[in-house]
């Protein structure tokens, strides 16, 4: 790996984990923390130096996407232990937002198509967690997610297949009938489904044996099943992005950004139209659906209602806000949406508006209405492009 | 004929036609934006829920009902005008993906604003017209004063439409500069008041329909009150074709009346499911629509 022949880079970057895994060998109280703050740390140190050398960029793009997913998954993962139960509950509800988010980046960024139903993709998948949870309690919670998942692809594969002859305005229109008929699909088959009152899961999910034990005090560390399920949430995030991040670069991707340029020239080179379409269509209501089973995993519990075409088009904002088709894009509006009810709330008392009142209960459909419009008008690509553009001015700058 | 007249098939053919012809309207409103700028306005409810808002307004101050529909069409008009001048005009030759988000983006917007200034609550806009159906023989039939007021209303404007495209200069004009606009421009039509005259015209038609589904007593005037009506009349539009006006009115027909009887004989759940399905179904067989020339694209 041309890592190691950097010597001077891997001398460095050697020392540096040395000296961190010293630190916290001094520092923690028995030889178990020591190990796992150790390896945290290492795997970071070892991550940051990878994907900040141009060689190994160049060279091996999935290692270093790989090195970069694993060390922003660590460093979460040992700020999960930190974070207040309310700070990990956002994080969670976020990093499952921004699997969707990242899902219709790359219908809508790579294949030029638009969904305005991901709201109700996500319910779908939401509501076969619960129901398979259900009558299944002692499926793996890893079986019950791929279960949930191949749900959603199928529900996207059937409402895919027309889409593969159907140009933007019309698909858009049809994923919207399909978020306005969720509501009555979930209500037809209440027996299952629980109606608009929803399901709750059997049985919370609790950290297993073996890694409790791993830490001497279980009881500080996984004194909240919110820092499991955060945790559980952010390492199912990190594989999610990792695997999409490849799909855009693959073959496969490639052939999405050319349908999106230019429809004509993508089918003149060979791609298979229909096929394309479908598949993007398939891949993007996966990860709604698997966005919506880690909120059921999250919540403990599922409730319809949230899934309204309200949803779809919150999540639409938040995906024009962060940025269409760039990966930072999708992480960025997840973050948004994890705070977006704090800031709200924080505008709402600074302006001395009455909580409950009209105008304040309106403000979050307003605001993010208001963003759509304007950034769809001022700047396109979303704040991810709007930071690159700005990257790339200086970078052009100052190299010669 | 008495019995065949207030039979449970009959009430339901004439109940759908009663919603069948707002959904040919909101697919109508729809076909001439897309007709006159190329863009689908998913606004094409909220616009004129806001219009007919600001018409309810006035009413408070007891102008009566005719003064408030003049009010809201007003309004109506205004608000296709400006939004055309002001947010619109910045999204013709922009990617397909640009005009439906930003249109998306105003729905939420005035939903918001609307429910903001004026509540969720329902507003009453009462009409004239009764709405106890009309009795033959002792038995009901599934028609009112007010039901033949929607569809007579309806009628009017579908004609009024018609005879604007086919037998006015204007109407030649505003096709004129949908189809070639660089020639049109050259034979000195002014296409850019065209594009804006095409949004006031079709929020002329939208600010009616919703004045006509406002004015139901049970329902009354909510800012979401459109949102299910455009569903159904966007997919009344998707089925007949985005291009034809006829197809429009035809198609919103054939729905209101086919999901009558799904919420006849099933249950109301079926409605939407079904509404779904004919949807998907005619995308299927003919993606442009069932009224529309074919005009597949081939290299």
């Amino acid at each position: 790996m041309n890592l190691l022949f950097e010597r001077r880079r891997t001398i460095l970057t050697v020392s540096a984990i040395v000296l961190a895994v010293a630190i916290a060998a001094l520092a923690a109280s028995t030889t178990r923390d020591a190990v796992a703050i150790s390896v945290a740390i290492a795997l970071v140190i070892a991550g940051i130096a990878a994907i900040t050398s141009k060689d190994v960029r160049a060279t091996h793009p999935v290692f270093t996407r790989a090195a970069l997913t694993v060390t922003i998954v660590v460093a979460s993962l040992v700020g999960t232990f930190y974070f207040s139960p309310t700070t990990n509950f956002n994080l969670a509800i976020g990093a499952a937002m921004s699997i969707v988010l990242l899902g219709l980046s790359f219908l809508t960024g790579a294949s030029g198509q638009i969904s305005l139903g991901n709201g109700a993709f996500m319910g779908v998948g939401a509501l076969i967690m619960a129901i398979w949870a259900n009558h299944h309690a002692t499926t793996p919670i890893a079986i019950t997610l791929l279960i949930a998942v191949a749900g959603g692809a199928v529900t996207g594969l059937l409402l895919g297949l027309p889409a593969t002859r159907l140009r933007g305005p019309y698909l858009a229109g049809m994923t919207l009938a399909f978020a306005f008929a969720f509501t009555a699909i979930v209500n037809s088959f209440s027996s299952w489904t629980g109606g608009d009152a929803g399901l709750q899961l059997p049985n919370a999910a609790t950290p297993p044996h073996w890694l409790v034990s791993l830490f001497t005090s279980p009881t500080s560390l996984f004194a909240t099943n919110t820092m499991w399920l955060t945790d559980i949430t952010i390492v199912v995030t990190g594989v999610a992005f990792f695997l999409m991040a490849n799909l855009f670069s693959s073959r496969m991707g490639r052939a999405m950004r050319l349908i999106r340029d230019n429809d004509v020239a993508a089918e003149l080179v060979g791609v298979a139209l229909p096929r394309a379409r479908v598949i993007a269509f398939i891949v993007s209501s996966a990860y709604a659906a698997l966005g919506g089973a880690l909120w059921t995993l999250i919540n403990n519990s599922v409730s319809p209602p949230t899934y309204s075409f309200a949803l779809s088009i919150t999540i639409l904002s938040l995906l024009v806000i962060g940025g269409i088709g760039t990966i930072p894009g999708a992480i960025i509006g997840g973050i948004i949406y994890a705070y977006s009810a704090s800031v709200i709330s924080w505008i709402t008392s600074q302006t001395g508006l009455n909580p409950q009142g009209n105008f304040a209960s309106q403000l979050n459909g307003i605001i993010f209405g208001g963003l759509l419009i304007l950034t769809m008008l001022f700047a396109p690509m979303g704040i991810a492009g709007a930071v690159r553009r700005l990257w790339m001015r200086r970078h052009a700058r100052s190299s010669p | 004929m008495d019995p065949f007249l207030t039979s449970r098939i009959m009430s339901d053919v004439l109940s759908g036609v009663t919603n069948g012809v707002i959904y040919g309207l909101v697919a109508l409103s729809l076909v001439l934006v897309w007709r006159c700028t190329g863009i689908l306005n998913f606004a094409q409810g909220a616009m004129p829920m806001f219009a007919t808002y600001l018409g309810m307004v006035i009413f408070s101050s007891h102008l009566g009902y005719w003064a408030c529909v003049a009010i809201s069409m007003g309004a109506g008009f205004a608000i296709g005008g400006v939004t055309e001048r002001v947010l619109v005009r910045h999204l013709y030759g922009k990617p397909e993906l640009n005009p439906i988000v930003v249109m998306v983006g105003f729905l939420i917007v005035l939903e918001g604003v609307a429910a903001a200034i004026w509540s969720t609550q329902p507003r009453s806009f009462p009409n004239p017209f009764s709405t106890i159906d009309w009795q033959l023989g002792g038995k009901p039939i599934a028609l009112s004063d007010f039901s033949v007021y929607k569809i007579v209303t309806a009628v009017i404007v579908m004609t009024a439409v018609a005879v604007l495209f086919r037998f006015t200069k204007l109407g030649l004009q505003l096709r004129a500069s949908a189809l070639a606009p660089e020639v049109s421009r050259l034979l000195g039509v002014r296409v850019s008041r065209m594009l804006t005259l095409g949004w006031v015209l079709s929020m002329g038609v939208g600010t009616i329909t919703t004045v006509l589904v406002a004015s139901n007593f049970f329902t009354g005037l909510t800012p979401q009150v459109m949102d299910g009506v455009f569903a159904f009349g966007f997919i009344a539009a998707a089925v007949g074709g985005l291009d034809s006006p006829v197809g429009a009115i035809i198609s919103g027909l054939c729905i209101g009346v086919t999901l009558q009887f799904v919420g006849d004989y099933l249950n109301s759940n079926a409605i939407l499911l079904v509404a779904l399905a004919i949807l998907i179904v005619s995308l299927m067989i003919r993606p442009n629509g069932l009224f529309t020339k074919s005009s597949a694209r081939r290299v």
